[in-house]
């Protein structure tokens, strides 16, 4: 017979989950009603009902290398259901959180970024160092954003920050896909059929369909997922027209930049969308699935923020309002680096981690058939 | 009384129709040995003209009234004349809904059963109650603890003198020795003060309620109404005469040393009573060191719901366990309570208080096989479990562990050791006998002077508990006049149990008042008639004392048997046990059913078939059956008994000696789950008629002629056919032999 | 001591009937009303009692003969109390006593069931079949009086059941009455409504056709319900083989009833085995969340799963959906000790549906404070008021009896205090 395992409780992790938007954690009673009206869940040891109960006794072992957690899309059905008002798929957003902690390093940023206290310290950090490196005098004449901010600064700035932000984020899906390999005994599988197929259905969103409560989640998502990639291509497409071709700024309004502003115009607005869809949504599912925890609401601020800055800052430089125009711009540039360089510690974290969870559950062939 | 008849018939609900009267009247008037004037009929008999030619009768000096109309079940208002003797022949149920109109065969059913019912009026007289001397009124109760402080309280606040004797040196019980008690109160999220302290201070206040400590009952002699106890109180004895006693002498914990397994012995591991008593002390600290406990351990069920030690639960040790741990957790933020059930069992609305302590992050919960408990070193214990939601087998490191520990009723004891002489006396086994005799005899608590034992016999299945056997009927025990309440009957919590014991306290004063009046105590609580033996016949064979199933008769030195009347319930059971057939009520005797049996006519052409229902559940069944209108083979004659249990052997001989061709005995279902309110009345009666079969095959009487159906009153759709059936093949076997003679 | 007073008992099930009989038998005069035709309330619907697996009208034929044979007890049939007001020893009470249309020469021959032309649902049967409007409820009914519907009665301008009547037993045109009376105390003894089961949207309650209630259940198995006994499933008729059972189909549910309603586990258990003692062949599967067989109840729980023919699993069952070809219920549920979810196909799921207070839906005339989910504050009554049983927290009916015999003293106390 097997060892027995040995049970440490630590009710830090528990006080973690609590304070991270899991207040209702306690009140499961694993009945498992959840695990049966999750509609994303492989049949096979399935989620979220066990990772409650690892968590209401601190368990925090257990989830070293739980793609579970992961591979919860937070459509709330099991909040829905719950019959002790439990919100399984609110606390499975506050374990992630703390799993965030525990595989992106410095684990204390987690905290510094999802404190209420220090984010406004985290802003006015960046505006300062921003304002320091940079030379913004709102100019005389045309408004042209290069002339406050320089493309190259810009660059200089924002590309490390994003490239940081890739690299803590894959330093953690390395140290998480090893974990979950440990921790579910495998160790092989077919990698590069995994990884195709976890792009498909992330390009297809098909987990997300599932949702049954919240189904308007799958067009949010969708929109903002994919607004990201048109923002991404036509910032892609600025840095190459710039930077390699050599040509005219594609962002001028008079320009040629004619496909990279499409991309931009159609990310803006569907980011927009998303984002208020987004918003619409939590008010909508409140009664049944509650409005969510701190941790969401951070991400859906940041994101809002920046669409809302910059379509603002676009709208004023088109009126011709310098001032607003500059200011707004910065604000808009405060939060497009906090986002970059916050993304492995906040909810946006999400990307690494789901995308290795869905891979390994391909990968180890555990998946729902 | 000089009787003076009337019979009456109905002719409505079918009855018209199915009868022709004209023939009946006659032969009513011929074998029933009454005047043919006599014999009125009325379209409509319950019809208010119908009554009042009833009425003028009884005006005129009637007094012995047969009714030949529907079941005495129905129109029990409209056929109710009080002082008379009134008796209701079930001409609708029986013949006009069950057999073919205007046939030969209903004729005669209704030609028999008028006849019967004649003669059942002619052998029955009018009942007058038996009102002994010198009642006490006084309700004794046994047990101090919650249960007993409460019907106490209850019987005396209900204007009745009390006497409440408790062993221990002060009053409480269990309950006393709580910290607090778990949430009693919508929305179930305060620990209560124990109720307890309010309740002693009450009873040791009030006027109405004799209180003895230190006590304990020695004797108790007697019956209902004038039971004369002994209490002995630190060496001294007093004696006193009650009316009905309550039982509340609560439980023990079960034996933890037994519990090894689970860590019992080892220093830091308690039970939940020792918790209390740490509680209550102030602080929650380990045995061993004296150390703040900070990670404490609750095993469920240690014990319980285990075959190898109580195969049932204890009902209350989830809701203590949840108010532990809150103890815990109030006295130090930073502890944990650790809880491994089975199952959660918080019934009700105490769901409530489950899920309220649930939410504290320091108390963990899961559902769990305890299979041991180690050590795992400076007098920390590992919790060793599997099939747990943690994992399917896991150790938990804990500083101290709380046994939730079982409930043992204080009757268990005193029945294990009586059972065991009983037992060992049955098969001989003398050496049994002295072991068990050498063994220290348990705490005795009524110390009955029963010639049937000294304690509430033992219920199969209830491992000890002096529960009653029915659901609907909560305090029937098989002692007249003794009702038990709180956990000797079941395991119950504390506010379960106080509410018991107002139950048990309204059952004792019934009783006392029944007794007053000369009435039997429940079930049959309208009854004034009782049992009357011819003494003179008596041979002193004492099947009456052994097979009373309430033990209502006594023997004196002579070895003669007397009735504690009582302590009676009037089935009967003595009656049909008697072989000397000298029992007999006012409205029931061996005679009296007898006649009835042996005025069936009978014809040599024709079988007959005698069915003997119980009248509890096979007649209402039967009726249910007519009111169905499913046919009754017309061959069969239904006589109601007040139990199988007072079937006399001698009806047998009466029917076949008559030449009735086949017999069926309806009663109740026997065996663990009995449904005899007469204990075991349908089992009695089968015994008995396995006696005679022997003799019956002898006499070339097929001892198939004779069959004890089993009933439940719901199986009515059922029950024709199995008489059809039973009559079918009494028809294979032939006609009785002594037909003929 | 003072001059005794009666007491008033409102509901005439179990609890109802055991503090009247208890109480008239300790020697107070009692009334009892009933807002039903018959007496007897929800056990009258039971095939059998668990544990002991005995049928409940052997018990009522007992307390009806105590009623029948003790002077002290007068009831009320189709009553109910519409105000309570005064003091311990001296209520004043008023009881509407509607109509039954049918008198006390009723003789119970059925004449005008056979000739009433309406046919309704049987709501005695929970709607599995149809009665007519002038109908008893069962053959072992008190009072064993028919009565017609007035709600779907075509009344006068029909009158059959009238014509039909050898007996000058109906009037169509009977009125409700008002009857005042004075007692000491009163019992509150409404007791219980089965949790709606239309709001149990993902169990399919009350749209798949093969998916019941317990209490259905129980007139399925019952000798005198729909299908005189036999289980056959609603949708067409078929054996039963392969049943689930759904435990805290409603109960412990903060979105439902939040707390836990006491029979439904022992309910479970035993429809369990009225299926395999009818189809030996059967399978029975009971879905738990914890099992509660509090006591001696604990040793049913063993003999039953014991039993190879029934299986029990923890984990609720959640989905349930129906196969439209065959009528097999499909339900999901969670194996958690096994760590699985499975999906299996049943003839027929029973949801074991929970209990709601009677006032919940209908308050008692008075100053009385309710839970949010309607049961009674007991401790918020006056003085001389008693609730019993199902009122204050579920129970079963072994604890309702043993609490009405308990309230019957202190309703006695009340009638004599003052």
């Amino acid at each position: 017979m097997a060892e027995a395992t040995v049970i440490k409780p630590d009710l830090d992790f528990v006080k973690g989950v609590i304070e991270g938007g899991g207040e209702s954690l306690k009140k499961c009673y694993q009945c498992a009603t959840c695990t049966v009206v999750c509609n994303v869940t492989p049949d096979d040891n399935p989620f979220p009902r066990k990772e409650m109960v690892w968590a209401q006794w601190g368990l925090k072992e257990k989830f070293a290398g739980n793609p579970d957690v992961w591979l919860c899309h937070q459509c709330n059905d099991c909040t829905a259901y719950c019959p002790r008002d439990a919100k399984p798929g609110e606390v499975l957003g506050a374990i992630r959180k703390q799993t965030i902690k525990q595989y992106s390093s410095p684990a204390f940023m987690v905290n510094f970024v999802n404190s209420k206290a220090f984010i406004p310290v985290m802003l006015l950090l960046l505006a300062g160092l921003l304002s320091a490196a940079g030379t913004f005098a709102i100019p005389d004449g045309e408004i042209i954003f290069s002339k406050f901010a320089s493309t190259h600064f810009l660059q200089f700035v924002f590309t490390p920050a994003l490239l940081f932000g890739f690299a803590v984020g894959a330093l953690g899906v390395k140290k998480f896909w090893a974990d979950m390999k440990k921790s579910a005994g495998v160790s092989s599988g077919d990698l590069g059929g995994s990884v195709s197929a976890t792009a498909s259905e992330i390009l297809g969103h098909s987990k997300f369909k599932m949702c049954g409560v919240s189904k308007d989640r799958f067009t949010a998502h969708f929109l903002v997922f994919y607004s990201f990639v048109a923002l991404g291509i036509a910032t892609a497409l600025g840095v190459l027209y710039i930077d390699i071709l050599h040509i005219e700024s594609p962002f001028s309004l008079t320009g040629t930049g004619f496909p990279v502003k499409i991309f931009g115009a159609v990310g803006a607005a569907g980011l927009l969308l998303g984002v208020l869809l987004m918003i619409s949504n939590r008010f909508k599912n409140a009664e049944k699935v509650g409005m969510g925890s701190y941790f969401d609401w951070l991400l859906i601020t940041i994101i809002g923020v920046i669409m809302a800055s910059g379509i603002l800052s676009w709208l004023t430089r088109v009126a011709g309002i310098a001032t607003v125009a500059y200011s707004v711009y910065f604000i808009h540039l405060v939060f497009v680096l906090s986002l970059f360089l916050y993304l492995p510690y906040s909810k946006l974290a999400h990307m690494f981690y789901r995308s290795a969870a869905i891979c390994f559950l391909k990968y180890s062939g555990r998946e729902k058939q | 009384m000089e009787k003076k008849y009337g019979v009456y018939l109905c002719k409505g609900c079918g009855i018209g129709e199915t009868i022709n009267m004209e023939k009946l009247k006659p032969r009513v008037s011929g074998k029933g040995r009454v005047p043919a004037d006599i014999i009125k009929e009325h379209p409509v008999l319950c019809s208010p003209e119908g009554l009042e030619l009833i009425k003028n009768d009884i005006k005129e000096g009637t007094n012995t009234i047969i009714i030949g109309a529907c079941s005495p079940r129905v129109k029990y208002e409209e056929f109710d004349f009080p002082g008379t003797i009134t008796e209701r022949v079930n001409l609708r149920e029986f013949v006009a809904w069950t057999a073919e109109p205007m046939s030969s065969d209903a004729q005669s059913l209704a030609d028999d059963y008028m006849v019967m019912g004649i003669i059942k009026a002619q052998k029955g007289d009018v009942p007058e109650p038996n009102i002994l001397q010198d009642l006490s009124k006084t309700i004794l109760v046994i047990g101090g603890g919650m249960a007993g402080l409460s019907a106490a309280l209850e019987a005396a606040n209900a204007g009745y003198q009390v006497v409440l004797v408790e062993k221990e040196a002060e009053l409480g019980g269990w309950a006393a020795k709580l910290y607090k008690e778990t949430p009693r109160q919508y929305p179930y999220d305060k620990l209560e003060e124990p109720r307890v302290v309010a309740r002693i201070k009450e009873v040791e206040a009030h006027s109405g309620i004799k209180v003895f400590k230190s006590s304990f009952i020695e004797k108790t002699e007697g019956q209902p109404g004038l039971l004369d106890i002994t209490i002995k109180s630190n060496g001294n004895s007093e004696s006193m005469r009650v009316g009905a006693v309550v039982m509340a002498a609560g439980w023990k914990p079960y034996d933890a040393s037994k519990l090894e397994y689970l860590g019992y012995g080892k220093p830091n591991v308690i039970t939940s009573i020792q918790m209390e008593e740490m509680a209550k002390k102030g602080k929650i600290t380990r045995p061993s060191d004296g150390r703040e406990a900070k990670k404490v351990a609750f095993i469920q069920c240690a014990g319980s719901r285990d075959p190898n030690h109580l195969p049932y639960c204890s009902s209350f040790c989830c809701g203590t366990s949840l108010k532990q741990a809150k103890y815990v957790r109030e006295k130090d933020g930073d502890s944990v309570a650790m809880i491994f059930y089975k199952d959660i069992r918080t019934p009700g609305q105490t769901e409530l208080f489950y899920k309220n302590m649930q939410n504290d992050p320091g108390v963990l919960l899961t559902k769990a096989e305890v299979t041991g408990v180690s050590d795992a070193g400076n007098g920390n214990l590992y919790v060793e479990a599997e099939n747990t939601l943690l994992g399917e087998k896991i150790k938990v490191e804990a500083d101290l562990v709380v046994l939730a520990i079982g409930v043992v009723p204080a009757t268990r004891a005193p029945q294990e050791y009586l059972d065991g002489l009983t037992e060992a006396q049955k098969k001989g086994d003398d050496a049994k006998m002295s072991y068990i005799e050498s063994t220290p005899k348990p705490d005795f608590i009524l110390n009955l002077t029963y010639r049937q034992g000294p304690e509430i016999p033992s219920l199969e299945g209830a491992y000890g508990f002096a529960d009653s056997n029915f659901i609907c009927f909560q305090y029937e025990t098989r002692r007249t006049g003794i009702y038990a309440a709180g956990c000797v009957r079941q395991p119950m919590a504390m506010a379960d149990a106080a509410d018991d014991a107002a139950g048990a306290a309204l059952k004792a004063i019934q009783c006392v008042e029944h007794v007053a009046k000369g009435i039997a105590v429940h079930p049959r609580a309208w009854d004034t008639t009782f049992p009357d033996p011819m003494m003179i016949k008596c041979t002193s064979c004492k099947r009456c004392t052994e097979e009373c199933p309430f033990g209502a008769i006594d023997e004196d030195e002579k070895g003669t048997p007397f009735y504690r009347l009582n302590r009676c319930r009037r089935c009967g059971t003595c009656m049909g046990a008697c072989p000397e057939r000298i029992v007999s009520f006012k409205d029931f005797s061996v005679d009296l059913v007898g006649s009835m049996i042996k005025s069936i006519e009978v014809d040599e052409d024709e079988f007959r078939i005698i069915v003997l229902a119980c009248e509890n559940d096979a007649y209402p069944a039967l009726d249910s059956a007519a009111i169905k209108r499913i046919k009754l083979n017309p061959k069969v004659r239904i006589i109601p008994v007040r139990c199988l249990g007072s079937t006399n052997l001698v009806w047998v001989t009466d029917a076949f000696s008559k030449g009735i061709d086949g017999l069926v005995l309806l009663g109740c279902k026997y065996g663990e789950n009995y449904q005899c309110h007469f204990v075991k009345g349908s089992e009695l009666a089968n015994y008995r008629f396995s006696k005679v079969k022997e003799t019956l095959d002898k006499l070339q009487l097929e001892s198939d002629r004779c069959q004890l159906m089993q009933v439940a009153i719901s199986e009515y759709d059922k029950l024709p056919q199995m008489i059809n059936d039973f009559v079918e093949r009494v028809e294979e076997i032939g006609p009785n032999p002594f037909k003929e003679l | 001591m003072a001059e005794k007073k009666k007491v008033l008992v409102i509901g005439g099930g179990f609890s109802g009937l055991t503090a009247a009989v208890e109480t008239a038998e300790a020697g107070s005069e009692v009334i009892i009303v009933e807002k039903a035709p018959f007496f007897g309330g929800r056990v009258t619907q039971l095939n059998k009692y668990f544990p002991k697996l005995c049928p409940p009208n052997c018990g009522l034929e007992i307390n009806f003969r105590r009623i029948k044979t003790n002077g002290d007890i007068t009831f009320y049939t189709l009553a109910e109390v519409e105000s309570i007001s005064g003091q311990e020893g001296n209520y004043d009470v008023t009881i509407k006593v509607n109509p039954r249309f049918v008198n006390d020469k009723c003789v119970g021959c059925n004449a005008c069931n056979e000739a009433c032309p309406v046919e309704i649902p049987n709501e005695f049967n929970f709607g599995l079949d149809k009665t007519k409007a002038a109908y008893i409820t069962h053959n072992q009914a008190f009072p064993f009086k028919y009565v017609i519907d007035g709600k779907h009665c075509k009344g006068t301008s029909c009158a059959k059941c009238a014509e039909a009547c050898k007996y000058d037993a109906i009037h169509l045109d009977m009125k409700p009455e008002t009857v005042k009376v004075n007692v000491g105390s009163v019992v509150l003894a409404s007791g219980w409504e089965p949790y709606d089961v239309t709001k149990l949207d993902i169990l399919g309650g009350g749209k798949i056709k093969n998916v019941i209630t317990n209490m259905q259940m129980e007139r399925l198995a019952a000798p005198n319900g729909p299908t005189a006994g036999k289980i056959l499933r609603p949708s067409d008729g078929k054996e039963v083989k392969n049943i689930a059972f759904v435990q805290c189909a409603g109960s412990r549910d903060e979105n439902h009833l939040p707390y836990c309603s006491y029979i439904c586990c022992m309910a479970s258990l035993k429809q369990a085995t009225y299926l395999r003692e009818q189809y030996p062949d059967s399978k029975a599967r009971i879905f738990y969340i914890d099992i509660r067989t509090p006591g001696r109840y604990e040793q049913f729980y063993w003999k039953v799963k014991d039993d190879p023919g029934v299986t029990l699993t923890k984990g609720k069952v959640a989905k349930i959906t129906e196969d439209a070809a065959t009528g097999d219920v499909i339900m999901v549920a969670e194996d958690v000790l096994a760590g699985k979810k499975i999906t299996e196909t049943f003839d027929m799921v029973v949801l074991a549906t929970g209990m709601v207070p009677s006032t919940r839906a209908s308050k008692i005339p008075g100053d009385i404070s309710y839970t949010n989910e309607g049961f009674v504050q007991a401790a918020s009554l006056k003085k001389g008021i008693y609730a019993v049983g199902t009122l204050k927290s579920p129970v079963d009916v072994a604890k309702s009896v043993q609490d009405a015999t308990g309230v019957a003293i202190k309703s006695i106390q009340s009638s004599r205090r003052s």
